[in-house]
């Protein structure tokens, strides 16, 4: 009973909160400093429920499985309104920071160009860059791992090359493919060559001795020990990598287009309308970013644990 | 947090406080671009001492790619900045309250370079060709003009295609685009310098097209010019500041020379900046009352090729109070 009281009194300062950040008019925290107080009350209450959610979701029961995304869902809330509250509260000017509500409002009433944006930048650029540049790295580490004199000297030249900072090769990618898609594809192959290189000669090479000496009993032919032995072994390393590089793809393509684009693109919508001072569709285009380079690490994670479901951290570690 | 706010407040009272007592008043001047003779007004009269002469001890920030003098503004990290009207009529309409006090150039320096050899010889030309546009700020010109034209900046036949240009002339040496966005002081030159003679191009300037706009303008904060003290010490750069620009238009040569010696980057050459000098020059207002005062008639036609885009609206409203003349009043009086 008295739970039941202690929760809905911190739902309730929490709601009182969010109801001050929506009604009270622009630069409150400026003209009554005493609002500020009720920020205390409020992260106690926030850090109970968390408490109380902790407990619930450990407890083991049914309702625990709905419980445990309550968690990091009512954390977000609470940052989100800190900081709305600073900006309403403070009057800072939307030039320099916009209001998460603003950033909503942005993306929701700009779905058809933020649509475009991303089919040029994710569905054209980022995907055409990793599939060919993982590929690259892939079909290089195969040649390597069978010739010491082409691994001695790739390594060096690959390491030299990832180095290279984006900014640098992406104008003069944009002189030498022009300003559409390719030239941002080339920068990711670029970028995301070596990963999958280093990773898949790594993977290729730690074959255990013990099943080496299997095939070998098995009189395996070089293939079969290549197709059923070495390349499963690599997947590992090499999901490594494709988790690596479509985080690299992605950075690599905004930033190319920094330096040059037709006028549609992720990294486009970015810059222009920072120089329009359009700070929120800025920061809508942000969080279309960070929602499509979520989704595509997942997807890999899921890929990785159904194909890898031998491995030893799929199968013990990762069960909660 | 009310605490480190008390800390904070006193801080910042006790750092205004001192502001007031100093001899020579500090100033932040941000720029719109990098050091060079588009700037040249500002550093000949730092050179020459013409805003010590005032009390004023200036610091010139450069600008460059991805700097937005009007952020810089609104951080804080400048007082007064030189910026383009549209970008900063925009910017007010945004909700940072800038307010011209002083505009250095009346005529526009923007055109748009073409290859003959794509086959155009006016702008009815355009359809269906590829056009290399600034942004950052800069399209608001370009955007009205396709406008006026009718042409959709989609692409296709009927419109034209754009590329967002980086801040070189490269689309029209790769063949990348038929036309490049240059200023009559700057890319121009490094068209004719990259190989490309005259007779291979066609120029369109914006003045002749009837869609220019007022350009290198400073512009300060709304809330500082209630303040008279801030009024007179922005008389006294403006003052000073506009000392600096006769000299310049004076003695290009000069002025160049005193450019090149605050470039840090050392990218800036003897021969360009001469040349930048003079073009700029003939862009500076001589309007009767001189350099640095803005015409309420150049005022009115800018915002109202800024309204009449009507596709892409760079501003939706006629802006009020987005300039004063009490600086440069007040500067008379000096």
């Amino acid at each position: 009973m008295l739970n039941i009281i202690k929760l809905t009194t911190y739902v309730g300062l929490i709601l009182l909160q969010l109801i001050l950040v929506m009604k009270a008019e622009v630069g409150f925290y400026q003209q009554t400093s005493a609002l500020l107080f009720i920020w205390f009350a409020v992260i106690f209450a926030v850090t109970q429920l968390l408490n109380e959610l902790t407990r619930i979701s450990e407890a083991m029961t049914q309702q625990a499985k709905w419980v445990k995304p309550l968690i990091p869902a009512l954390f977000a809330f609470c940052l989100l309104l800190i900081w709305e509250s600073i900006i309403k509260g403070f009057a800072v000017s939307p030039v320099l920071l916009p209001t998460p509500s603003d950033i909503l409002f942005a993306v929701f009433n700009n779905i058809p160009t933020l649509w475009a944006d991303f089919q040029q930048t994710y569905l054209k650029a980022v995907l055409a860059g990793f599939f060919l540049g993982s590929l690259s790295g892939f079909i290089v580490a195969q040649w390597a791992v069978k010739s010491v004199f082409l691994r001695n000297g790739l390594l060096p030249l690959g390491n030299f090359m990832s180095a290279i900072p984006i900014v640098g090769i992406a104008p003069i990618m944009v002189m030498w493919f022009g300003f559409d898609w390719q030239s941002k594809a080339a920068v990711i192959v670029v970028m995301t060559f070596f990963p999958m290189f280093i990773n898949t000669l790594a993977g290729l090479q730690s074959v255990d001795a013990i099943h080496r000496d299997l095939m070998h009993t098995y009189a395996a032919k070089k293939s079969q020990i290549f197709l059923k032995s070495q390349l499963p072994q690599s997947l590992p390393f090499v999901f490594n990598a494709l988790k690596l590089n479509s985080t690299l793809a992605l950075i690599g393509a905004i930033v190319a287009e920094f330096f040059g684009t037709p006028i549609v693109g992720m990294g486009f919508r970015i810059s222009t309308e920072v120089g329009r001072m359009n700070m929120d569709m800025v920061w809508a285009t942000i969080v279309v970013a960070a929602i499509a380079g979520s989704l595509s690490y997942g997807a890999l994670a899921l890929l990785e644990k159904s194909l890898l479901f031998w491995h030893p951290s799929i199968r013990s570690g990762n069960k909660r | 947090m009310s605490k480190t706010l008390i800390s904070i407040a006193t801080g910042i009272t006790l750092f205004a406080s001192s502001f007031t007592a100093s001899a020579a008043e500090k100033l932040n001047l941000q720029l719109k671009w990098v050091t060079q003779a588009q700037f040249a007004g500002y550093y000949v009269a730092l050179e020459k001492g013409f805003y010590k002469a005032q009390g004023i001890d200036l610091n010139i920030k450069p600008g460059g790619p991805d700097i937005a003098p009007a952020q810089v503004l609104a951080g804080g990290g400048a007082d007064v900045i030189v910026d383009w009207m549209p970008s900063a009529l925009a910017t007010r309409e945004k909700g940072l309250p800038l307010v011209n006090i002083g505009q250095i150039y009346d005529k526009s320096g923007m055109m748009l370079t073409c290859l003959k050899s794509s086959g155009i010889s006016s702008p009815a030309d355009f359809k269906g060709k590829t056009l290399g546009v600034w942004f950052f700020g800069n399209e608001y010109p370009f955007l009205s003009w396709m406008s006026k034209l009718n042409y959709p900046t989609t692409g296709g036949k009927d419109g034209v295609t754009v590329l967002k240009q980086g801040f070189n002339v490269d689309p029209i040496f790769q063949g990348q685009a038929d036309c490049v966005s240059t200023m009559t002081y700057n890319e121009y030159g490094q068209v004719l310098d990259g190989g490309l003679s005259n007779d291979e191009l066609v120029l369109f300037k914006y003045e002749e097209e009837g869609v220019a706009t007022l350009e290198d303008g400073l512009y300060v904060l709304e809330k500082n010019l209630k303040d008279p003290k801030k009024v007179a010490t922005y008389a006294k750069f403006l003052k000073a500041t506009i000392q600096g620009w006769e000299w310049a238009a004076k003695n290009p040569k000069e002025a160049a020379m005193i450019v090149l010696e605050y470039d840090d980057t050392g990218a800036q050459t003897e021969h360009h900046q001469i040349r930048m000098m003079t073009e700029v020059a003939k862009l500076l207002s001589n309007s009767g009352e001189g350099i640095g005062y803005l015409d309420p008639a150049a005022y009115e036609r800018t915002v109202k090729v800024l309204l009449d885009s009507d596709s892409a609206p760079v501003i939706t409203k006629k802006p009020e109070g987005a300039y004063s003349h009490i600086v440069f009043d007040k500067m008379k009086e000096l």
